[in-house]
């Protein structure tokens, strides 16, 4: 760095960035999509997110963080700027476009052909929809105790078995699918990794009802389904191996969006919360107990932020470490569940009137109660809190494995 | 807790014994095979679905436990038969305000109690043909009539909006008994979600072994079942301070509630962490269990307003507790 000059270049590019997409979302973000959204059938909800996301993507909003090649090649600095921009205007996420524009783009971009690449990514913005069909009733933190079975026959794979926990399975076209290969292989070593056509014969999707009242977990049946080679990701039998590098990273990857939506529309409603007049007309701010409360949670989403902006940029860089994304995770998902329990607290009985969410919301939607159920199961999907904290200890802090009786 | 034994200002005579008597604790089991008899865990489930229903549904089983002929105001053995009554419907779920209906007051015609706090007070009554006097904190007794739900029994959990009129400003001594009975149903509701973790984490097995042999997952636990079983020891001795009709029995209630609600979060965290995604779903009886759980947690305060009315209420005297009497007869 030899002057400042440059530093201020860009600190000028970057307000003249957000003031642009500031304009756009004045624009173009749905003024009352919040109202229009509760309530709604599945498939009214399915067509509102696949209009945003078009809407998105003609302003090249929908994947910055792809390659430039593909669509994205927008520098870090700007991705949070338009993160933190959207949260700002209160726009609506992009809930069922998440995997596909996330996982199924990393699995893609770092393990995919060029064939597959070019078949599924343009698809992707064109709306192609992913689901993730990795856990199975026994095969949780253990995912590689999975069961479900791809026998080869010809060019093709014949799969049975069943994934549950497979959130948006019911209106995805698509699903990342991990299946053994190879029974006789140790359990890491015959697992394969393949992009399943969510139409073809043989497949049952069935939503299971959670405790905020959504289904978005579902499971999915499978059997005798035929998977073309060509819908092979990588080498037979490597699947492990590529779900676990690509995903990892990935991982980390989506927190950047999260983080900012947690700083700039969570942490906001939490401060207008605490300032809402009660019913004796006394504002739960003028306390200082909750002010305390307020900024110990302040300083946390800081530190998140700052934490998810650094793993971004290492990513990007090539030095990202191994349990960076875990302890992003970890640290994401446990603050989250402090905020909207701090939430619900502030806001009291009335909150738990309030008991409907508008769909395509964040993971606070301001119905504390709500939020803070929900923000339960943050602890669990993609590597609980146990399996993160074990990958801290072994990849990150280099502590000798924990015994375990099978591999 | 023998060795706890003391005289105290407040009775004078009879000393302290604050766990149940076996009558109570034989009735409380009865209560939990009687429970379970009528359905267990398909009450709750069958109360959501027809909200219009839920008296209903519990009528014969209570009715068949003579709960309704207990005197937990009169009589110290049926106070302890009322709690452990609590406890049993807690562990069920049981869709009824058990504990409200107990705490009924004597000296004015109606079924229940509800302690109640704020501008907006409300209770767990929807869909009950029942006649309700609310009580706060500091006494003041209303006539309550529950408004119409705005929300179906799977967001509300049955809560809804209480229209008071006030009648006088003796309820003292009731809102002591109204905030502990209702700790008694959280208790349960504790005990049952430490079985369901427990068997959960024996049977369910991941790198190919239980997930009790996780020593990460059987501290958790511990901790959990540390904060039940404080819960279990405080609820027995604010019981009692209710029994002897102590000055400090409010005190003594507002301290059970604390110390309940902070468990109740420790213990549903942790519950819902072992169990997975599962507990999260309808299959999983712990996700009932933790959504009805909620407004016992919530009202009449939640915790940090709980804290607030214990801290206002102790001022700088502080909690008498089981041995409040003896330092003042040690110093000289």
């Amino acid at each position: 760095m030899t002057g400042s000059g440059a530093a201020a270049g860009a600190v000028r590019d970057l307000d003249e960035f957000r003031a642009a997409v500031r304009q756009w979302c004045r624009e173009h973000a749905p003024a009352d999509w919040r109202r229009a959204q509760t309530d709604v059938p599945e498939e009214e909800f399915v067509a509102f997110q696949k209009a945003w996301f078009q809407e998105l993507r003609r302003a090249g909003f929908a994947v910055p963080h792809w390659p430039r090649e593909w669509g994205g090649g927008m520098p870090v600095a700007e991705q949070i700027v338009l993160h933190q921009e959207l949260a700002v205007h209160d726009a609506p996420r992009l809930v069922l476009a998440f995997v596909a524009i996330h996982h199924a783009a990393a699995t893609l971009l770092a393990a995919g052909s060029d064939e597959q690449r070019r078949r599924h990514l343009p698809a992707i913005l064109d709306g192609e929809i992913w689901a993730q069909g990795f856990s199975e009733p026994g095969a949780g933190s253990d995912l590689a105790a999975l069961r479900t079975t791809a026998r080869r026959r010809g060019d093709a794979y014949i799969v049975d078995g069943q994934k549950v926990w497979a959130s948006g399975a019911a209106h995805a076209d698509r699903c990342l699918l991990l299946a053994r290969t190879d029974p006789d292989a140790p359990k890491r070593d015959g697992i394969s990794y393949f992009l399943l056509d969510m139409s073809a014969p043989g497949i049952d999707v069935r939503p299971i009802r959670q405790a905020t009242g959504e289904s978005h977990f579902c499971e999915i049946f499978l059997e005798g389904v035929v998977v073309p080679e060509s819908d092979l990701v990588g080498r037979e039998n490597d699947g492990w191996r590529t779900a676990q590098e690509t995903l990892g990273a990935e991982r980390g990857m989506t927190m950047l969006e999260l983080a900012e939506r947690l700083g700039n529309a969570g942490f906001r409603w939490l401060v207008e919360t605490c300032t809402r007049r009660g019913p004796t007309g006394a504002r739960p701010l003028d306390d200082s107990l909750v002010a305390d409360r307020l900024a110990a949670l302040e300083t946390e989403l800081t530190g998140l932020r700052a934490l998810c902006r650094d793993l971004v940029e290492r990513h990007d860089a090539g030095t990202a470490r191994p349990a960076d994304a875990s302890i992003v995770k970890l640290y994401y998902s446990e603050l989250l569940q402090r905020t909207t329990d701090f939430g619900a607290e502030v806001a009291g009985p009335a909150a738990h009137a309030e008991l409907r969410k508008p769909l395509s919301s964040g993971w606070e939607s301001g119905a504390w109660a709500l939020d803070f159920i929900g923000s339960w199961e943050w602890t669990i999907p993609g590597g609980t809190s146990e399996i993160q904290r074990t990958i801290i200890g072994e990849r990150g802090l280099g502590l000798p494995r924990e015994p375990r009786t099978a591999r | 807790m023998d060795t706890a034994r003391t005289d105290t200002a407040s009775t004078g005579t009879a000393g302290m014994d604050i766990d149940l008597s076996e009558e109570a604790a034989e009735y409380g089991r009865q209560a939990l095979r009687a429970f379970e008899a009528a359905g267990g865990d398909e009450l709750v489930r069958a109360a959501e679905r027809e909200p219009k229903r839920r008296g209903a549904l519990v009528a014969p089983v209570l009715d068949g436990l003579g709960a309704w002929d207990l005197d937990p105001r009169g009589d110290a053995a049926e106070l302890e038969a009322a709690a452990a009554l609590c406890r049993g419907a807690g562990y069920w779920a049981v869709p009824f305000p058990v504990a409200e209906r107990l705490s009924r007051p004597t000296d004015l015609d109606a079924d229940g109690l509800l302690v109640v706090d704020g501008a907006h007070p409300a209770g767990a009554v929807e869909g009950l043909d029942l006649r309700w006097i609310a009580v706060t904190l500091d006494g003041r007794r209303s006539v309550a009539v529950a408004r119409s739900p705005d929300a179906p029994p799977r967001t509300s959990a049955f809560v809804t909006g209480l229209g008071l009129r006030p009648v006088d400003g003796d309820g003292a001594r009731d809102a002591a008994l109204g905030l502990v009975l209702p700790c008694w149903t959280l208790l349960g509701m504790l005990d049952r979600a430490m079985k369901l973790t427990r068997e959960h984490v024996l049977v369910r097995e991941q790198f190919g072994q239980p997930l009790a042999r996780f020593q990460g997952v059987r501290f958790q636990l511990a901790e959990a079942e540390v904060e039940r079983s404080g819960v279990e020891v405080l609820a027995k001795y604010a019981l009692w301070s209710v029994q002897s009709r102590r000055d400090e029995a409010l005190d003594d209630a507002l301290a059970l509630r604390l110390a309940a609600v902070e468990a109740a979060e420790a213990v549903f965290r942790i519950a819902h962490q072992l169990h997975g995604a599962l507990g999260f779903c309808d299959e999983a009886a712990l996700s009932w269990l933790s959504r009805y759980s909620q407004p016992l947690r919530r009202l009449p305060l939640g915790l940090s307003g709980t804290r607030e009315r214990l801290t206002d209420r102790l001022e700088r005297h502080g909690l008498t507790g089981p041995f409040g009497d003896l330092p003042a007869r040690a110093t000289p």
